[in-house]
């Protein structure tokens, strides 16, 4: 009887911890769900340029590229004109986009388990997820996700720990020092290789 | 200052680098040395080593740091988990033939890697992200004072080289060999990670030095806040025993 019971209160609590795991019907995990199956079925069908303009789309749809632009090139966004935003911005979606669709490679069965929902006060919605491999560990993804008035948009992914935003921000901060603090040198190389 | 810290230091600061200047200069010598010598060798190894040899060398490696990750756990405060490391390090050196084979793994002896970068970070009342200055390490790469010095105390307890010390034991036939397939291990591992930050920043050695920075202090992070699996598991287990 004891044990029965002891098992039950196992059972329940384990129940109460895992249920954020199943909240599917939480916009966030449900978007980062969208994005999952839809970047899936695209490397499934298609490669090289059609690849790199449907990640585009897919980027442009989900992600809050202006928010991550801005992010990244930090206290330089304020001290940088319009129509030079506009050109990083773009330069930008086209350098994420060609850098997802060769990092994929071949689909070779990857599937993405999305797990715990957690809130921030600061509005952000922090998604866990695991991307499992046939071969190997499975790789920790976090999604961060912001609802800024235009639904849920994805902010920063963070791959084991590495935020992608805040890596591009250390590495545009670097480059720009180094023009003496210019952003139109960043802005030309970033086209440059969108070009290529 | 603890108040400055909590406050300021949220990780959105770029990485502190005073020696900047020289560890670019180290930076680009190992870089060369990896294009020349490493590199090559670590493709070549993982394009044309079988998978099984592979993961026996990586298996053989771990082992050897079995003893290393026991005394940090030790150190951090869990003597269970020191306890199941050193278990695995039984099992794994004697049925898995010398740890070529993680047979550990199968009986539910799950892997931990710690070294004392990780425990000073444990215990460092700062932000994870802050590890003192970053250093580039001639041919180990990027590192900064806390993991460099995590690295020496690990160096000076590690009971394999305090043991082929004491026994005069030629470096051509332990260090050599180990060091020689750790680096190729890592390297090998690390190809496809590294070969992406390079294609895709404008400022390597930045990118990289974040990156870095990011990666060790989420390990750090999930120590304390023991949001890893098993703690999650522990966690559980502890509420179900209150109730």
């Amino acid at each position: 009887m004891q044990l029965a019971s002891r098992r039950a209160v196992l059972c329940l609590a384990a129940a109460v911890v895992t249920m954020p795991a199943h909240a599917a019907n939480e916009p966030a995990a449900a978007l980062i769900e969208k994005v999952a199956n839809e970047v899936i079925a695209l490397i499934k069908a298609k490669t090289g340029k059609d690849r790199e303009a449907g990640i585009r789309a897919i980027l442009v749809a989900y992600f809050d590229l202006p928010f991550m632009g801005q992010s990244a090139l930090g206290t330089h966004w304020a001290a940088t004109p319009a129509p030079q935003r506009e050109r990083f911005l773009k330069a930008v979606a086209t350098a994420e986009a060609r850098a997802y669709s060769e990092r994929f490679g071949q689909y070779s069965g990857q599937t993405l388990t999305v797990g715990r929902v957690s809130n921030r006060p600061n509005g952000v919605t922090v998604v866990d997820s695991k991307l499992s491999q046939t071969s190997g560990q499975p790789i920790a993804i976090q999604w961060e996700v912001r609802d800024a008035g235009q639904g849920p948009r994805i902010t920063d992914v963070k791959i084991e720990g590495v935020s992608m935003v805040m890596t591009r921000r250390s590495d545009y901060n670097s480059y720009i020092q180094g023009q003496g603090g210019k952003v139109e040198p960043l802005i030309q190389e970033l086209e440059r290789r969108a070009a290529n | 200052m603890l108040g400055g810290c909590a406050s300021g230091d949220t990780g959105a600061n770029e990485p502190w680098d005073p020696l900047e200047t020289p560890n670019r200069f180290i930076f680009s010598i190992n870089r060369a040395v990896d294009i020349i010598a490493i590199r090559p060798v670590a493709v070549l190894y993982r394009d044309w080593m079988p998978a099984p040899a592979q993961r026996g060398v990586h298996n053989l490696l771990d082992n050897l740091g079995e003893p290393v990750t026991a005394i940090n756990e030790v150190v951090q405060g869990d003597p269970s988990r020191a306890a199941t490391t050193m278990a695995r390090f039984l099992v794994n050196s004697t049925i898995g033939l010398a740890g070529i084979f993680d047979v550990a793994t199968s009986l539910g002896l799950t892997r931990t890697k710690e070294g004392a970068g990780n425990t000073v970070g444990y215990y460092a009342g700062v932000e994870p992200e802050n590890g003192g200055f970053y250093m580039v390490l001639p041919l180990a790469g990027p590192s900064n004072a806390r993991d460099a010095a995590g690295l020496m105390a690990d160096y000076a307890v590690d009971p394999f080289r305090i043991l082929t010390y004491a026994l005069n034991v030629d470096w051509l036939f332990y260090s050599g060999p180990r060091w020689g397939a750790t680096v190729i291990d890592v390297r090998s591992r690390t190809l496809f990670a590294l070969d992406d930050i390079e294609k895709n920043s404008v400022d390597y050695y930045a990118a990289l030095r974040s990156a870095y920075t990011q990666q060790r202090a989420d390990i750090i992070r999930q120590k304390r806040e023991k949001t890893n699996t098993r703690s999650e598991l522990e966690r559980r287990d502890n509420l179900a025993l209150v109730r």
